[in-house]
């Protein structure tokens, strides 16, 4: 069961990274491109600007989680570590409850939140509705709840070799 | 008793070890609730602190050093330093404080350049005879000019924080003045103790390969060129020109230098994935954390606390700047950026101290912050590269604590290190 669970972490974990990547990679190309059409072509375009911006906030909210299950987002360990280490496991269970509190809120309300703005109109990206464009909110946490499960069960996956990927060597 | 809650809340948080973004996030969840703002509000004022177009400068900035340092720019930015100090006595502690200088051109991250000026100048120094501490110590305290020096995500991050009444061009331009204050003061220590210590001169080198070195840094600090030139001339907005500068360090990184291969190029994405959205998800969740501060009109009482301390604004400033130095020794930069200038600026707004001016002052301490214990992860990063201790690498630092603290100081109480520069190109 605990194998089957990780492994499924680990595609989405994989996932959730290659998103996060994507969405960095389009933000960086389409500003550009709105240079490009401005001085170049002399054709002001009005798309690239809401784009990159959905881009970083679907990169925020996703790659969150990432960090999350790498280990990466700081914490100040200046108490913790003076502590004894029963404590120190304690301390660390109730850091991950509290994770879950603030994803399970996180998740809960930005869901009311797409819901109720779900037919709303953008006025600069007619594609997509307000509803539409806080998604990533609710999906960034959804995932993370999944990856606090995770930890509190089976403990920190910071050293997976999958994980691992792409930190400094 | 609403800011006690909240702020209390927050330090529990942050005492028992959760990451500091989410501790952020849970204490603003308390304190909305305390006050009965429904949490509705609070996420669309998180999601709203991380879509503005200006945010999008600091995933783009942290890319365009990232690709930079990892195409070998700092052997680059050290070999060209060496053309300019590498002959006087002490010369490779000049080197690695000017290769500083030049990294912070291109990247705003301090642990950035710790890591790749130091893992070159480090070995570097040792073989020549300066003590490895020491060594690292000079490491250090040089790479705090990367965070004044333009580009700085750390100003991006200022001028969201400060509610974007302050430009970014503005703060960069501001940057260039005390980045250089404190390279030219660390570089002058540095060469006091080298002639104390007997550290040797560097060897001569001839015209033919200094030509070679030039051009080699040229390409990469064309950079802060395209940046400075794209903002200054008006052409580029900030944001555009972080953009504009990772096409141009990815094209330098792959075309020019063709250190680094094709096929890692996922790995680099991953790792800016890992250290970006942990800044931009602090981001988000310091904008409802301030949002809940305002509605419990918190700036305004500290305002008026501080303003009931001394009439003399000098004073309150180092009230300020001995605040911000006990808090940055302890946190990270980015956190008490976003959480204090909210709180800090309509007290120096009150004093009519111009906020660029508290921009630097800010910036100055938090850095100072990053390389003093117990928390400080250029002083981690320098210790780690160094494999010195962390006890030996402060003992060596102890002198250069001094010099910055008189390089804060003079910043602080001279304005014009400051403003003169964005004055003069007429942008405030």
């Amino acid at each position: 069961m605990a194998r089957l669970y990780i492994t499924w972490m680990d595609r989405l974990y994989l996932a959730a990274m290659v998103v996060s990547g994507i969405a960095l990679l389009v933000m960086t190309v389409v500003i550009p491109v709105g240079i490009f059409f401005r001085y170049v072509l002399n054709r002001g375009i009005s798309w690239p600007e809401p784009v990159a911006i959905l881009c970083m906030v679907t990169f925020t909210f996703i790659g969150a989680a990432v960090s999350y299950r790498a280990g990466g987002h700081i914490a100040v360990k200046m108490l913790t570590d003076r502590v004894p280490e029963g404590c120190q496991r304690l301390l660390a269970r109730l850091v991950d409850l509290l994770m879950l509190v603030i994803s399970a809120l996180m998740l809960w309300y930005s869901f009311f939140l797409c819901q109720g703005l779900w037919f709303q109109p953008v006025a600069e990206f007619p594609l997509l509705t307000a509803g539409q464009t806080y998604l990533p909110l609710p999906v960034g946490s959804a995932i993370l709840i999944l990856f606090v499960i995770e930890r509190l069960l089976f403990g920190s996956q910071a050293q997976r070799p999958l994980v691992m990927l792409g930190n400094p060597e | 008793m609403d800011a006690l809650v909240l702020l209390l809340t927050l330090a529990v948080l942050l005492a028992v070890g959760m990451p500091v973004a989410f501790a952020v996030g849970l204490s603003a969840v308390v304190g909305a609730l305390w006050i009965g703002l429904p949490l509705e509000a609070l996420m669309i004022q998180i999601t709203s602190g991380v879509n503005k177009f200006t945010l999008l400068a600091i995933p783009f900035f942290i890319l365009a050093g990232a690709i930079m340092a990892e195409g070998g720019i700092a052997r680059r930015l050290v070999n060209f330093a060496y053309l300019f100090v590498g002959f006087i006595r002490g010369g490779l502690s000049l080197v690695n404080i000017m290769a500083s200088t030049f990294f912070g051109a291109i990247s705003g991250s301090s642990v950035a350049d710790t890591a790749s000026v130091g893992s070159v100048m480090i070995p570097e120094m040792e073989k020549k005879g300066y003590p490895r501490a020491y060594a690292a110590a000079v490491t250090a305290s040089g790479s705090v000019q990367a965070i004044l020096i333009p580009p700085s995500h750390n100003s991006v991050i200022y001028s969201l924080a400060a509610g974007g009444t302050v430009s970014v061009a503005a703060l960069f331009i501001a940057g260039v003045l005390p980045g250089l204050l404190m390279g030219g003061s660390l570089m002058l220590m540095c060469m006091l103790f080298a002639r104390r210590r007997g550290y040797p001169k560097g060897e001569p080198i001839t015209l033919k390969a200094a030509l070679k070195i030039s051009v080699d840094a040229l390409w990469g600090l064309m950079t802060v060129v395209i940046i400075l030139g794209g903002i200054l001339s008006g052409i580029f907005t900030a944001t555009e020109s972080a953009a504009v500068a990772c096409l141009w360090a990815f094209f330098v990184t792959m075309f020019i230098y063709r250190d680094y291969r094709w096929n890692e190029l996922p790995k680099l994405m991953f790792r800016t994935v890992k250290t970006v959205t942990i800044v931009m998800i602090l981001i988000g969740f310091a904008a409802g954390f301030g949002a809940v501060m305002t509605w419990m009109q918190l700036p305004t009482r500290i305002t008026e606390f501080f303003t009931s301390l001394s009439d003399n604004k000098y004073v309150i400033l180092m009230y300020i700047n001995i605040l911000l130095l006990l808090i940055g020794t302890l946190m990270d930069m980015a956190p008490i950026i976003l959480i204090l200038t909210p709180v800090l600026l309509p007290v120096t707004n009150a004093l009519g101290i111009d906020p660029v001016h508290f921009g630097m002052i800010m910036m100055v301490n938090l850095g100072i912050g990053l390389i003093t214990p117990p928390v400080g992860s250029v002083l981690f990063v320098a210790s780690a590269v160094s494999k010195q201790n962390i006890e030996a690498v402060v003992r060596s630092m102890l002198p250069f604590y001094g010099m910055l603290l008189a390089v804060l100081a003079l910043i602080t109480w001279i304005p014009a290190i400051s403003l003169w520069l964005p004055r003069l190109l007429g942008m405030m």
